[in-house]
């Protein structure tokens, strides 16, 4: 009972917190706009500016007293030497004299530097206003202009692009881009007038913050004002400017200094947005403490802990001011684009042949009627098609021998599907080297055998992801790919609901009963080995046309590991699973793979801690699968 | 017509051992390469590799398959390594200090393993398999974020500036390291150690026979095959084959004591209940053995000879990458103990040495094949990656194909018949 309460008691002060860190973060971000946070940035401004103008004023000084001292020694007819030692005592001296002419920043009238720096604000908030719209507009003119002469077929550049790289080298999922943008080449960009225009308009509005800075700066030529114009400009307004970006911005030049005594107030205004994701992470963390016997039950230790850590991510990527949106509808593409091959686990499952391991069957069937697409030359809608044909074509048999060898080796399948799989994909490791393809689209420039990763621009690249796809505000939602996943499981669903679904299940779960009852079992496991096969097919179709790439050699060895583990993340056992477990499964481990990349980076730059994560969750899962699966008892 | 069965049986119950040998000659054919040199190579690869290979057998005998988790056992000496490099202790006493390091380290990992592998009884195969994958992140989370950075590394080239982490390859071969510091103790030619291990051999059985344990009859045609050996080495064209080998002695000594250790520990009451548990943990259980902790014992004593098998492995190629060597070492043990014609349920010292001598031809010999047929050497690469597997592969069908049969009621039935 003690624990219930203390329980209790953990979530309250965490709710408290969390109203709290909440109800900051709102604060902060009302004054943001308003007149406080408005003051701040100002204020927070002109103190920067001063601290850089005093710099720059000692700076010009030096410059000016070594210039002397040089042009003394040297009219004296001194050597280098002594130049040297000459321009080094002038040095010290200039900087002793002049860095105590640093003025009291609190005690100045700066009534007539604000307004000046208030005029300079917004002739360059206009000027970079008209530079991005300039610069929209000729990204679009140039990228007309390409597609143009990409219409006009300059088909060479396509074959030069790479040279053979060793078969083991190929695009990681971690590096892999799912919206490849084509980049415009900006470097032909001119101003255009009206720029022009509006920089001279900035330029008068500089004199007018020189004059103001002048009048408090004593001894500043109108030469040291020339040599401060693009510091000054660059710290009153950059183009895009936010109000974090100006916080940091002055915060580093030293105008935080201004803020001694609201400097918290600054702090909240500025992160009210991450104290309000941490507020609702906290709040979240309360409701866990709070349900923690309800949630473990109902959803299984591995997919609560896999689902926060998921949460966590999220919060980390708000945080670091990652587009969160933009990551999500990545997670959402890439379940999509995985879901498939998890599906082609449920078959597998049900009629009794645990987690189908050997998945890279059926994926290279899959791979080889998208190598046959390609060589005939099809491409678009017809291509795809043709090659979701032809993959189901070659799974069905291969999958049909594979459900006879599986059937006679009842109860070790797992160890068996995994080492055949293996073998299956080194054995094409062979046959990619041999066959007799034509197409340059597929081999090698030098060398024999086809090309490790082959892109699918040709034929059919992101057929799916861009049908009816949409915007809503940073998400793109890729609906065909949706639709087509949603249409599989759909399918699937009514399958295991009609009469051989069901007889398939009986068999999968309980053999002897199902024998009993009439039920051929071995040829119920045919028919789910089938299935899975020819899912794991037209899964690598789907996942290839998404990438944008299809991957040949070593690349499908894994492929059955990560659908296993993400239909177990998704709550299935090595003997059940549903289709929802798919769903949650594909996108809680997709999502997690996506977003912890991006997040991994800022933490650790450039390491590859995401790969190892990957790693970690996909075995580790299988691993917590496999213990439930086997006997606790002693013997 | 009892003659042609047992043929039958002997050509089934070895289908794989005969294949590799066939597999090898059709490969020695074409790859033209001299004998001299495939003796040579295969020698050194032997030296290094047969020790890994005889760690596999007591969680066979043991009733646990394959372990692929010797892996880790290959991490944990790893991690010994490191850190025998960052003190730089040279030499002998460097290797000793490493394998003395690895021993609790592997110790610990393999009682994990083992308890881990308690829960998935009947899956331990594709349980340790897993592990070893699963154990891989670990390793890579302690070698990139946590030695290097958490706990600093001051011997130079084991961190690399600039990037995070230990470097990828870790170097024995400097004054520092211990590259042959049990190969190169004692070198012999191949003649003078054959002399050697005939002495040797003829003694060992001399004290079988006055201990009683083997028949005069058996002595006698043990020494008959050594004499033959040592006169055939006296034919000039013979001896011309080994003229370029050298044997590392106390390296194959190490070997033939773990020979010795595997026999030694199945005569004990240890080894009994290892025999007990593998070849029925329910009557094992009956029985009053504590089958858990057999299991763990079986795998931790696996564990710890698969890290001093990497050790040696080490010591003798001077070098490793740290982030892959171990990756395939379960892989390829397990392979080529089962060429050699052991299961997943039997395995003796014989079956890992002929298995290691039959695999490791094979991977001699594929490349150089697989260029003169195809044109092109990654197909030999390939080829051998996918007989390495495919071995495995056949082994466990094999196995099950059998079990499946012999549970079948009319087999069953005429078993008992017979």
């Amino acid at each position: 009972m003690a624990k219930r309460l203390s329980q209790k008691l953990a979530a309250v002060v965490l709710f408290v917190l969390a109203i709290a860190l909440v109800c900051t973060g709102i604060f902060g971000l009302n004054g943001r706009s308003g007149v406080t946070g408005q003051q701040i940035i100002d204020e927070m401004g002109l103190r920067s500016l001063l601290v850089a103008t005093g710099e720059g004023v000692v700076e010009s000084y030096v410059d000016i007293a070594k210039q002397e001292a040089t042009a003394q020694v040297r009219a004296a007819g001194g050597s280098m030497a002594e130049i040297r030692e000459a321009v080094q005592k002038a040095e010290e001296e200039a900087r002793a004299t002049y860095s105590n002419t640093t003025l009291d920043y609190d005690s100045v009238d700066t009534t007539q530097l604000s307004g000046a720096v208030e005029q300079l604000r917004e002739a360059l908030n206009a000027y970079y206003a008209e530079e991005a719209a300039a610069r929209e507009a000729y990204a679009d003119m140039m990228l007309a202009q390409m597609e143009l002469e990409a219409a006009s077929g300059t088909a060479e550049d396509a074959l030069v692009d790479e040279g053979p790289v060793s078969a083991e080298e190929d695009i990681s999922d971690a590096e892999m881009e799912l919206e490849t943008e084509p980049t415009v080449d900006m470097s032909g960009f001119v101003a255009t007038d009206e720029m022009n225009r509006l920089m001279e308009q900035a330029e008068a509005a500089y004199v007018g913050v020189s004059e103001a800075l002048a009048a408090l700066y004593e001894g500043m030529d109108a030469q040291a004002f020339d040599a401060l114009q693009d510091t000054v400009m660059a710290l009153v307004s950059q183009s895009g400017d936010t109000f974090e970006t100006m916080f940091d911005r002055f915060q580093a030049s030293g105008g935080g200094e201004a803020l001694t005594d609201d400097l918290w107030n600054a702090r909240v205004i500025r992160y009210g947005d991450d104290l309000i994701t941490v507020g609702i992470a906290v709040l979240l963390t309360a409701l866990l403490v709070l349900f923690y016997q309800f949630l473990v039950t109902k959803l299984g230790l591995p997919r609560l802990i896999i689902g926060l850590f998921f949460l966590l991510l999220c919060v980390l990527g708000t945080v670091y001011d990652l587009s969160l949106p933009t990551l999500l509808s990545n997670s959402v593409v890439r379940m999509g684009m995985n879901s498939i091959l998890v599906l082609a686990m449920v078959p597998g499952i049900q009629c009794g042949i645990s987690l189908n391991l050997g998945l890279p069957l059926g994926i290279v069937g899959g791979l080889l009627g998208g190598l046959l697409c390609i060589e005939l030359g099809y491409s678009g809608w017809g291509g795809f098609l043709f090659a979701i044909a032809v993959g189901i074509l070659i799974a069905m048999v291969v999958g049909y021998l594979y459900g006879l060898l599986l059937n006679r080796l009842k109860g070790s399948e797992m160890a068996v599907t995994t080492y055949v799989g293996y073998s299956i994909v080194s054995l094409m490791c062979i046959a990619w080297m041999l066959l007799p393809f034509k197409s340059t689209v597929l081999r090698w420039p030098l060398g024999p055998g086809l090309r490790a990763t082959l892109r699918l621009d040709s034929s059919y690249k992101h057929i799916l992801n861009n049908l009816w796809s949409f915007e809503i505000g940073g998400f793109t939602v890729a609906t065909g790919l949706l639709l087509f996943m949603a249409l599989c499981c759909l399918l699937m669903w009514l399958f295991l609901r009609s009469k051989t679904g069901v007889a398939m299940s009986a068999a999968g779960n309980n053999p002897r009963f199902a024998e009993a009852t009439g039920i051929n079992v071995d040829k119920m496991r045919i028919i789910g080995t089938v299935l899975s096969t020819i899912l794991g097919a037209v899964g690598i179709i789907v996942y290839s046309q998404s990438y944008g790439f299809m991957q040949l050699y070593t690349a499908p060895r894994q492929m059955g590991f990560i659908a296993a583990s993400a239909i177990l993340i998704g709550g299935a056992s090595t003997s059940r699973c549903r289709i929802s477990h798919v769903i949650i499964g594909t996108f809680l481990f997709q999502g997690v793979l996506t977003l912890g990349m991006p997040v991994a980076n800022v933490l650790v730059p450039q390491s590859t801690i995401s790969e190892t994560l990957r790693i970690l969750i996909s075995n580790g899962i299988i691993l917590y699968a496999l213990t439930k699966s086997g006997g606790v008892s002693r013997a | 017509m009892r003659e042609k069965t047992d043929i039958r049986t002997l050509l089934r119950n070895n289908a794989v051992t005969i294949m590799f040998i066939i597999m090898c000659a059709v490969c020695f054919t074409f790859s033209g390469q001299s004998i001299n040199y495939v003796i040579f190579e295969l020698m050194s690869r032997l030296s290094r590799n047969a020790f890994i290979v005889l760690a596999l057998i007591i969680p066979i005998v043991a009733g646990m398959g394959i372990n692929f988790a010797i892996t880790i056992g290959a991490m944990a000496s790893q991690i010994a390594m490191l850190w025998v490099l960052e003190w730089q202790v040279p030499g002998i006493g460097g290797f000793l200090l490493a394998a003395l390091l690895t021993a609790p380290i592997a110790g610990f990992f393999g009682l994990l393993i083992g308890n881990l592998l308690n829960k998935m009884k009947g899956q331990e195969m594709i349980g340790g398999m897993i592990l070893g994958y699963f154990a891989n992140g670990l390793y890579q989370l302690l070698f990139l974020f946590i030695f290097g950075n958490l706990i600093p590394l001051n011997s130079p080239g084991l961190v690399i500036k600039g990037s995070t982490g230990v470097a990828n390859t870790m170097d024995v071969s400097k004054a520092t390291g211990f590259k042959y510091a049990l190969d190169g103790i004692w070198k012999l030619p191949f003649g003078q150690a054959l002399y050697v291990f005939s002495g040797v051999l003829a003694l060992f059985c001399l004290f079988l026979l006055l201990r009683k344990r083997i028949s005069g009859k058996k002595f006698g045609l043990c020494l008959g095959v050594l004499a033959a050996c040592c006169l055939l080495y006296q034919i000039p064209q013979v001896a011309g084959i080994f003229s370029m080998t050298q044997v590392p002695m106390v390296t194959f000594a190490v070997v033939a004591l773990l020979c010795l250790f595997n026999v030694a520990l199945m005569r004990t009451r240890l080894g009994q209940q290892f025999r007990a548990v593998g070849q029925n943990r329910v009557v094992a259980n009956a029985a009053g053995i504590n089958v858990n902790r057999v299991r763990v014992i079986a795998i931790m004593i696996s564990t710890i000879l698969a890290g001093w098998g990497q050790l040696i492995f080490v010591q003798n190629m001077g070098s490793f990458q740290t982030y892959g060597a171990h990756e395939q070492v379960g892989l390829y043990a397990g392979a080529a103990i089962l060429v050699g014609g052991a299961s997943i349920v039997r395995a003796t010292n014989g079956q890992a040495l002929l298995g290691c001598i039959l695999f490791h031809t094979l991977f001699i010999l594929a490349p150089a094949a697989g260029k003169n047929v195809f044109g092109d050497a990654a197909i030999g690469e390939y080829f051998r990656v996918f007989i390495s597997y495919g071995v495995i592969a056949m082994a466990l069908v094999m196995h099950a194909w059998g079990t499946v049969q012999k549970r079948k009621p009319q087999n069953a039935l005429r078993a008992a018949v017979r």
